[in-house]
């Protein structure tokens, strides 16, 4: 752990994006009084995978890592959908996962918004239709908002969440 | 023993056909297209099961003598009897079906419960279902359910040239897609009867490299996450991200989705030379660090064990091959070995395992890397597009990857791609019983399987 200590000591703060700390400090400052009151400050997301190539997913992941660090915005991810506020839905809308998405839908309590992420769940990536894949996510469920990419890097995903954070 | 690699049906004008790839020769099996039949070769190969079911529900096979019939692919609001890879079958929507259960291989007996785990799971992670019977904490039996983010791939491509295809086959598993485009390009090279120049073969395996070292590094660092060491992802999770920025400084793309064609362009060695320096060091960093946490090694050590006679029964490939035992690895070929390539083996068979396999392999593919460098790619001319049987292979970051085309008056006739991950997914709850299922994640993230490529 020595080595560690060491190491971590000679490194400074990796976290890019000193922009998007100032840009999100506006946010919640303008973000409507009511919303505040329900997220409490915080945006609580489920992230649900429909049929993706895992690249979407991937740039999620990445959202953890030291360089975005989202969780210092008040973002994070969470367990289960009861726990959250928005469900972020990534990949195409897939024959067998489609009644799964409605049912996390479905547990998510009120009042509740609908992210999609990537070119995938509105049929703009090079994807065709076939019969194992349903129409696009919108026709499924209400959409409060898109963030486009194949897939959107982690930079874009969260400029994309705090447009929607605007938005609502 | 000879291993199975692959086992799947095509439709031609006059009758079925049953081709199984094995290690050493290829056979095949005509069927009539009227109530076709075949038997089983699950009993000496169990991993045959899931191609055979997957026979099955794409095209109305009839396995003989199997010990599952249940189907793969078509879930339960499937309709029964759809066989959508039959010529005939051209529909792009389907309603749903009234809802079949699906009966779950269970074990039973006093005290014994179920614990039914995903299609949709806690982290962020693909879909699939885990089903498990437990004796309290201890895990008595493991099914592995997927094809939730089926999409018809094989179907999709039909019809099309290799050059519309590419986009898509490139996103087939996000993760691996540089082994898959590499595929792609042996199919397309074989049937314009052409040559790759050096410079471009190297280039391309140098990016097949990098993927490979961005999959380490994130397993690295979601391996001891899962064991509750959170340090070493907040570590590693850095070095996986400069590994992807160098893939975009060269490929223009985080993840190299389109970076494998036939275009001509520069490379610039000095900043790949400066990235491979920083790689090796933190590397080096991280290793002498990790190795020297004893509670890690402690939940890894004898975790989720496959011995290498099981590993060789199930026919496994890549990282779970390679852990215990089992010398199976595509780049072991003379270009690869020129440029450094030498073959990581553990037999520990464990997670411990399967974590310094990647360890040893990133390091190696830091010094491929420096081999593979060169300064420039070559234009080459794909011109006329033979019609034929085409096949490739490549190791992706999972393992071996096995692609077959055919090619019929200029469009693919058929598609078929076998992900490591479909190999591997089968031997998975042979690494269950007596672990705790608290285990189970991290069992699970020490594979790294895919679920999209498998899927397909
Ligand atoms: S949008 Fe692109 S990157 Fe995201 S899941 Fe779809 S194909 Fe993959």
């Amino acid at each position: 752990m020595i080595r560690f200590w060491n190491r971590r000591l000679k490194s400074s703060i990796l976290t890019e994006n000193p922009e998007l700390d100032e840009k999100i400090q506006t946010i919640r400052k303008n973000i409507k009084s009511e919303v505040k009151k329900k997220f409490a400050g915080s945006l609580a997301i489920r992230m649900v995978d429909s049929g993706s190539c895992n690249a979407c997913e991937a740039e999620c992941n990445a959202l953890s890592n030291p360089y975005y660090d989202l969780e210092r915005l008040g973002i994070y991810f969470v367990a289960s959908p009861r726990h959250a506020d928005i469900m972020l839905l990534s990949g195409l809308m897939t024959f067998n996962m489609a009644p799964h998405v409605l049912d996390a839908y479905r547990q998510i309590p009120n009042p509740k918004w609908v992210v999609i992420l990537g070119d995938c769940p509105m049929m703009q990536a090079p994807f065709e239709k076939t019969f194992a894949i349903e129409t696009t996510a919108k026709s499924e469920i209400p959409i409060a908002h898109h963030i486009p990419g194949c897939p959107p890097s982690p930079k874009e995903i969260i400029e994309g969440l705090l447009e929607f954070l605007q938005k609502i | 023993m000879r291993r199975l690699i692959a086992r799947y049906a095509k439709e031609c004008s006059t009758h079925l056909e049953v081709i199984t790839v094995w290690d050493d020769e290829m056979e095949k099996e005509e069927l009539p297209h009227d109530k076709p039949h075949i038997k089983t070769i699950s009993h000496s190969h169990p991993a045959a099961i899931w191609f055979e079911r997957k026979m099955h529900d794409d095209f109305g096979i009839v396995v003989e003598g199997a010990f599952d019939n249940r189907p793969l692919v078509a879930h339960e609001r499937f309709l029964a009897k759809l066989h959508p890879m039959r010529k005939s079958f051209t529909k792009t929507s389907v309603e749903y079906a009234d809802y079949r259960p699906y009966k779950y291989e269970t074990v039973r007996g006093d005290g014994v419960f179920e614990v039914a785990v995903g299609p949709i799971h806690a982290g962020i992670i693909e879909p699939g279902h885990f089903h498990f019977s437990q004796a309290g904490e201890d895990i008595l039996h493991q099914e592995v359910r997927h094809f939730y983010k089926y999409r018809a791939i094989e179907k999709m491509v039909e019809g099309k040239t290799l050059a519309q295809a590419k986009p898509i086959i490139e996103r087939i598993s996000g993760n691996e897609t540089i082994a898959y485009q590499i595929a792609l390009r042996d199919i397309m090279l074989q049937a314009a009867n052409t040559e790759l120049p050096e410079s471009n073969r190297k280039y391309h395996a140098m990016l097949l490299e990098l993927e490979r070292t961005i999959h380490h590094l994130t397993d690295l660092g979601f391996i001891p996450n899962d064991a509750g060491f959170g340090a070493a992802l907040s570590v590693a999770s850095r070095f996986s991200e400069d590994a992807r920025r160098q893939m975009h400084s060269l490929t223009g793309h985080r993840f190299g989705f389109g970076a494998i064609d036939f275009s001509s362009h520069q490379i610039d060695p000095g900043a790949m030379n400066g990235y491979i320096d920083t790689l090796e060091e933190s590397l080096d960093f991280f290793e002498k660090w990790i190795v020297d946490i004893p509670s890690l090694w402690d939940r890894f050590d004898t975790t989720g064990i496959l011995d290498s006679k099981k590993a060789i029964q199930y026919d496994t490939v890549g990282v779970v091959a390679r852990a215990s035992g089992v010398e199976i690895d595509r780049r072991e070929e003379r270009f690869y070995k020129e440029h450094g390539f030498e073959m990581a083996i553990q037999h520990g068979c464990d997670v411990a395992a399967r974590f310094k396999i990647r360890l040893k392999e990133a390091k190696n593919s830091a010094k491929m890397m420096r081999n593979f460098l060169t300064k420039e790619c070559e234009t080459v001319k794909i011109e006329e597009i033979e019609d034929g049987e085409y096949f490739a292979y490549s190791e992706s970051s999972i393992g071996e990857l096995f692609m077959n085309i055919e090619i019929r008056d200029g469009v693919i006739e058929r598609f078929f791609a076998r992900d490591p991950s479909f190999i591997n997914w089968q031997a998975l709850h042979l690494m269950m019983p007596d672990n705790i299922i608290a285990d189970f994640p991290l069992i699970n993230k020490s594979c790294d399987l895919s679920y999209a490529g498998n899927d397909l």
